[in-house]
């Protein structure tokens, strides 16, 4: 190893370049040289391999943040050209970005096509089985769906914008007319959750009735009722 | 996961694999944005920047095979290396040095030092060995991406003297890391 040279000599040489590539600091047009001398000239690009090696252990230190869940779909449009490989990847339908976003539009109409038919017929068919909401807000990026199944009583919600915040929970609650709200339970993923609802409060999901979702601490709301921001809401419509 | 399993992954997306594609990002995303998030200081950059950086793992995936880093080092070197290119290519750089002289310097997190194990604390030890500001200005630089200018106006010292500085000080890491 060379000894230290007196305090006011600059210590030259590859080894240093390739330290400093290593670390970061080199101004924009010096690091772009660096790094296109890692492509072509192999001893370069081992000095900055064995930096690399020794800072390596420092990366424990960066502290692992969830991403928000609509970018893998956007890697995806740009690696294969849709947004959901994930279906022909293999994955769960219902985990489909894709699926959801034309959801949410479906819903949006369907607010639309019920208004009409409501106004034409002023009358109501068969109980409906299936029931969807929309829910956003003017002041947030949030945006969610949410669909349940009369018959097997599960509702299932999904982020179609937006994601969970770190540190919080986020709530889901039923609002029927001026009764308070009741809630259905703590998002478990911003893919999707899916959440049994009792019989009891099964009767109050219809027509009108209103779903919104509350910032809550870590595991939901501590008092039964919406302490904090209210990030999205909608109204329920059957399909 | 453990790295024998994302090693795995790595190898099966260079075979264009989606189905691991998809695994390996659910199982390293959070890391990786961590990294885009600390360095790029803000989360729109930051997810831009992640895009990026799991577009070039799909396409650099070939080249895992090739080097003698563990997986996960080299995907974080990816992502770091990719987020101090946008980094550098901020326009201008000046508004970005200003609010950095503004705001205090990252120190280390002693707790986080503490709970540090094996070659985190063999590096950690020689960086104790160097004067405490030197130590903090090659953390600062490799944990936040600090340039040599944003350096030498924090130290309030010439360019070059940073430069001198630095080097030595890498100079002497590395003698201990050696040893």
């Amino acid at each position: 190893m060379s000894t230290i040279p007196a305090d006011d000599t600059m210590p030259e040489g590859d080894d240093f370049v390739a330290a400093e590539y290593v670390l970061g600091v080199l101004p924009e047009q010096e690091r772009r040289d660096a790094a296109r001398r890692i492509e072509n000239d192999p001893a370069f690009a081992r000095l900055v391999a064995n930096w690399q090696l020794h800072f390596d252990p420092l990366n424990e230190q960066f502290q692992s943040t969830t991403a928000p869940s609509y970018l893998k779909g956007q890697i995806d449009q740009r690696l294969f050209g849709i947004d959901s490989g994930r279906v022909a990847a293999g994955a769960s339908f219902w985990n489909s970005l894709a699926f959801w976003r034309t959801v949410a539009v479906a819903a949006l109409a369907l607010v639309v096509f019920n208004f009409a038919r409501e106004f034409v017929h002023r009358q109501t068919g068969p109980a409906p089985t299936q029931l969807i909401a929309s829910m956003s807000s003017d002041s947030g990026p949030l945006r969610s769906v949410a669909i349940f199944d009369d018959k097997s009583r599960k509702l299932r919600i999904t982020l179609v914008s937006g994601d969970i915040p770190r540190d919080k929970s986020l709530e889901l609650w039923l609002i029927a007319g001026k009764d308070a709200p009741v809630s259905l339970g703590v998002l478990a993923s911003p893919k999707g959750t899916e959440f049994n609802v009792p019989t009891s409060i099964a009767a109050k999901l219809r027509d009108g009735t209103t779903l919104a979702i509350s910032v809550e601490p870590v595991g939901g709301s501590p008092s039964g009722t919406p302490t904090g921001a209210v990030v999205a809401a909608g109204s329920v419509s059957s399909i | 996961m453990t790295p024998e399993g994302i090693s795995e992954l790595i190898s099966r997306v260079a075979l264009r694999d989606r189905a691991a594609f998809d695994v390996l990002y659910n199982s390293t995303s959070a890391k990786l944005f961590g990294v885009c998030l600390r360095i790029l200081g803000n989360r729109s950059e930051a997810e831009d920047a992640l895009q990026d950086i799991y577009v070039k793992i799909w396409n650099k995936a070939d080249r895992f095979a090739v080097t003698d880093t563990s997986p996960i080092s080299w995907l974080v070197a990816i992502a770091r290396n990719h987020s101090i290119d946008v980094l550098r290519a901020r326009k201008p750089a000046t508004a970005e040095l200003e609010k950095a002289v503004g705001i205090a310097e990252h120190s280390p997190d002693p707790e986080q030092s503490a709970i540090a194990s094996g070659e985190t604390k063999r590096i950690n030890e020689c960086l104790d060995q160097l004067e405490s500001d030197r130590a903090s200005a090659v953390r600062g630089a490799y944990l936040n991406g600090e340039s040599y200018e944003l350096l030498a106006i924090r130290h309030r010292v010439p360019l070059n003297t940073m430069r001198t500085w630095l080097r030595r000080s890498l100079m002497k890491l590395k003698e201990c890391l050696e040893r």
